[in-house]
């Protein structure tokens, strides 16, 4: 495989069967379409290209801004583009709620707008909603941006009609498969399949999975949500199903611990959809000796979703404990363990001690910056604990002062450290309020 | 007909057992009429009490003033004087909310100014010690005016930023969260103007810190405002101005409807209805906002999100725990490590569960016969109860008259029409469902109506009478009541006086 350009390693992704033993359908063959295979990480790879190129190519004098309303994938294949074409991409959305996309996108150099919120107090008079405004924004004539217009533009379709849809009927040796699944986010990819298969087969069933309305699934929308988009119609599925982050979660899990295979969330939402309503029609074929296909499609891959992920189900990403950490004291054995120092004592111990302690402020840079006792440093809670994890970072010999906001934090790590054998380590009582509320002095950089 | 489709409101104890005992609510609207507003003022000290208790949590201190703006209630203001005065406080936005606050026994020093000022309302605010919410620098200079010419001692001041999208420097690179224009407070890029307007007065006014208020639901863009409210601060003390206090405004909301699989419901049968796969659920086939361009839904509903999982306190817990985007830390991190007070102003979520409006049943008859459904017209109109103009569907409580107990009948859909001579006095646009056909005489109480609900609207047009307002309190085992204006938190409702 040699190539001019990573554009023509867009498509031709492997079409692999999920052992049986893992989704114990008898009479079914479950295959998953590996789109997360795509040079850019994903489905969206194909349409972006199919609707980006006229354009790219258009404005050859590269000083165009692509823009899209995108929260993840179709961003990141447009922002790829853009930039090998010199042009700049700005990705409009109110969905980007998983921090490593957004990152992630910083980092390809796309420009991010996120929508506003809904109102709080409803403004009766106030008919226009954010992407409205969008929209009259991009169709004003003097405006030089190039949209890709993703949920309606029927060249996304047309990406999967002519390369997804032939790709799986090819390596089903020129059969198509009796059931298609597909989570709907722009319905694309779905769409675009679908009209092939059933042009090969009308009898092909098409199964649309969309997230629960009250839940939340990167990349794919709610029953409603579908709505709104200009390539959905009905008609294209045989059944519209929903699934919950938690049928999502677990179906990735599935897919990357016993198939091998790196799936994000989407892509575990179809395999656990699939499944579920495969189910019924496995077990109506027990016994008749026929075979069926299924095609399911891993529109993209895990490595951006850990936070979704911790955010949902921590105990997959749990960090085991090492060394000495403040979270594993408790609150009755800080108070029991640690040292505390109230304010005035604490004043005359670090102008009048011998030696005097080392005074060490828990908060962050930028509230220590601003206002601090004289003389401390700053370690923030997130640095200390790490350091703590090495061992001791201070000398026995050094006495050492503690000190957070309100007392609480220092003294849990005033715990660990005696723990750890410091022999004089205080927490200051009441922390930075109690020693400004006492009068005493604070000074900034 | 299809399965009906209810928005059952959220009623929690002491209303929920209010609602259950519906002789007493016929014998109110007996002896007062309808409409007739029904408060708790007990409820409101017990959210102030929700509130305090998620400061706990966090380690902060500062005062929730009460958004008077969202009920006109004396008893709740009084109620509210009686708690806390280091943490309870009140808002005011007009020199009528002032005098009455101070009528309800609130100090000055208990006291926030906000909103559009005139000469009166900043010179009473400034005399009685309250502190003053600026809104814009034309508006300190106006202040310290007052201040000079009438000898007054300094006054403590706020500074309402806005315009957080386009603060430059902090923001992430390459990221820019938009939010809706805002009417009020200063642009974060003209602070620089504001900040040399604080210097130069500073004989009349004490600079004690900043504040906002948006108007939205998403709490990341209030996260990201409270911290560039931190990182302003902070520019102020390099300056050696000494801020100690941050307001974050109200907007913590209410959840409105009990279950969720109701609103998801009635919600998607809207999108439905508009695309016309299904038949209409509102008056001539209104879409709240919502329009159907060939096929596909556009626009967006203009409901208030009724059914919330985090509202009030809870919403407050969530903002403060959120992760800020600059800085890295959640807000209350924030603010504790940069030794600032917290300053709230919850209007509705303050005032939730603390009220109901009341409307007998004048009148029942078919609307459309086919589809079994009614038009129900009460002795109250649209500005009696306006929770539909602030976009809150959420369906009555039926409170037959006599001993028939509400779970007889068939459930059926009415339309609610008020007591105008006018077309478009509909109480609800929607299809509402009640559990059985009303008759003449029953009531219907809506729930929740204390937060700019019961009497934001109220008007004597067709000189129809204005709801009274009563306040009640649960005493041994039954409900006494007194007129709003009779209510004072010292001595038992309908007890002996001393
Ligand atoms: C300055 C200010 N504070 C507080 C509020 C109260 O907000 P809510 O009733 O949504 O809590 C408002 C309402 O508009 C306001 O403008």
């Amino acid at each position: 495989m040699r190539y001019d350009s990573i554009t023509e390693a867009i498509g031709n992704t492997p079409l692999v069967r999920i052992d049986p033993a893992v989704h114990g359908l008898r009479n079914i063959d479950l295959y998953a379409k590996l789109e997360m295979l795509n040079p850019f990480g994903s489905v969206k790879d194909r349409p972006a290209w199919h609707m980006a190129r006229p354009h790219l190519e258009a404005a050859a004098d590269g000083d165009g801004t692509v823009v899209e309303l995108s929260s993840g994938n179709t961003a990141k294949a447009l922002a790829l583009l853009a930039g090998m074409h010199g042009a700049r991409f700005k990705s409009v959305t109110n969905r980007m709620r998983v921090p490593e996309i957004k990152e992630l996108l910083l980092l390809l150099g796309a420009e991010i707008e996120e929508l506003p919120g809904r109102s709080e107090c409803l403004d009766p008079t106030d008919t226009d909603d954010p992407l409205t405004h969008f929209h009259r924004a991009l169709s004003d004539p003097g405006s030089t941006y190039l949209h890709t217009d993703q949920y309606f533009n029927p060249r996304n379709v047309e990406a999967h009609a002519e390369g997804t849809g032939p790709e799986i009927v090819k390596d089903l040796d020129g059969r198509v498969p009796d059931w298609f699944v597909a989570c709907v986010g722009t319905a694309g990819s779905s769409t675009g399949v679908a009209r092939v298969l059933r042009e090969h087969d009308p009898r092909v069933r098409v199964l649309g999975l969309v997230a629960h309305k009250s839940d939340f699934i990167p990349g794919i929308r709610t029953i409603d949500e579908v709505h709104q988009v200009g390539l959905f119609d009905p008609a294209t599925y045989d059944t519209i199903e929903s699934v919950t982050s938690d049928e999502a979660i677990d179906g990735m899990i599935t897919l990357i611990r016993r198939c091998g295979m790196l799936s994000g969330p989407t892509g575990g939402a179809a395999y656990q959809g699939a499944v579920r309503q495969l189910r019924y029609a496995d077990a109506e074929l027990d016994g008749t000796g026929q075979r069926r296909t299924a095609v399911f499609i891993v529109c993209d891959r895990a490595e951006s979703y850990l936070s979704y992920v911790r955010q949902r189900r921590p105990q997959l990403l749990g960090r085991t404990g090492r060394g000495h950490s403040a979270s594993a004291v408790t609150n009755a054995e800080a108070r029991a363990e640690a040292r505390v120092i109230d304010v005035d004592d604490a004043r005359r111990w670090s102008a009048e001690g011998d030696p005097r302690p080392l005074v060490v402020d828990l908060r962050s840079p930028h509230a220590y910056a601003a206002l601090h006792i004289e003389g401390s440093v700053n370690i923030v809670d997130e640095v200390f604990e790490d350091l703590l994890r090495g061992g001791l970072p201070f000398s026995k010999r050094t006495p050492v002062l503690l000190a957070c906001p309100v007392g609480e934090k220092s003294l849990r790590y005033a715990a660990v450290l005696s723990r750890m054998g410091h022999p004089d380590v205080r927490s200051l009582a009441g922390g930075i309020v109690a020693w400004r509320d006492a009068g005493a002095p604070l000074v900034r950089e | 007909m299809d399965v009906p489709l209810y928005l059952r409101p959220r009623v929690d104890p002491p209303l929920a057992s209010l609602l259950t005992d519906r002789p007493f609510l016929h014998s109110l609207v007996d002896a007062l009429g309808s409409p007739l507003n029904v408060l708790l003022p007990e409820a409101v000290a017990e959210n102030a009490a929700r509130f305090r208790a998620v400061y706990r949590r966090h380690h902060l201190t500062g005062r929730a003033y009460f958004a008077h703006k969202a009920n006109r209630s004396s008893a709740l203001l009084r109620r509210l004087a009686a708690e806390d005065p280091a943490t309870v406080g009140v808002d005011v936005a007009s020199t009528e909310e002032l005098r009455h606050a101070l009528g309800c026994g609130f100090t000055g020093d208990r006291i926030m100014a906000t909103g559009p000022k005139d000469a009166a309302f900043l010179w009473l605010a400034a005399r009685v010690g309250a502190t003053v919410n600026l809104d814009s620098p034309g508006e300190l200079e106006r202040l310290s005016g007052l201040v000079r010419a009438h000898g007054l001692g300094r006054v403590a001041v706020l500074v309402r930023l806005s315009g957080f999208e386009h603060a430059t420097g902090h923001g992430g690179a390459g990221t820019r969260l938009l939010s809706r224009r805002s009417r009020f407070g200063t642009p974060v890029r003209d602070s620089e103007a504001l900040l040399s307007a604080l210097e130069r007065n500073a004989d009349a006014v004490e600079f004690v810190g900043a504040a906002y208020h948006m108007d939205t639901t998403g709490v990341e863009e209030k996260a990201r405002a409270l911290e560039q409210c931190v990182l302003f601060m902070d520019e102020c003390r390099a300056r050696g101005l000494a801020p100690r206090a941050l307001d974050i405004g109200g907007g913590f909301g209410v959840g409105y409807v009990a279950e969720a699989e109701e609103w998801e419901r009635w919600t998607t049968a809207l999108t439905e209805a508009v695309l016309g796969v299904r038949p209409p659920l509102t008056w001539r086939g209104h879409g709240y906002g919502l329009r159907n361009e060939g096929g596909t839904v556009r626009g967006a509903a203009a409901l208030y999100p009724a059914y919330r999982p985090t509202a009030g306190p809870g919403y407050l817990d969530e903002l403060l725990s959120l992760p800020a985007p600059v800085l890295g830390r959640p807000p209350a991190t924030l603010l504790l490590e940069h030794l600032h007070d917290l300053y709230i102003e919850p209007g509705r979520s303050l005032v939730d569960q603390c009220g109901l409006s009341l409307a007998r049943v004048l009148d029942v008859r078919p609307a459309d016969m086919d589809a079994g459904q009614y038009l129900v017209r009460l002795a109250m109109n649209a500005g009696d109860m306006s929770l539909e103009e602030h976009g809150v569907l959420v369906d009555p409580v039926l409170l037959p008259r006599g001993e028939a107990a509400s779970g007889d009948g068939e459930p059926v859909g009415v339309y609610l029409t008020g007591n105008l001579c006018l077309e478009g006095d509909l109480l609800t646009r929607r299809l509402v469902f009640l559990p059985r056909l009303p008759r003449a005489g029953d009531l219907l109480a809506f729930a929740n109506t204390a937060g700019y609900a019961m009497d934001f609207h109220a008007h004597h047009a067709q000189r129809q009478p204005v709801a009274r307002t009563v306040a009640v309190e649960r005493r041994d085992d039954s409900w006494r009541w007194c007129p709003d204006e009779d209510y004072w938190p010292i001595t038992p409702l309908g007890g002996a006086i001393g």
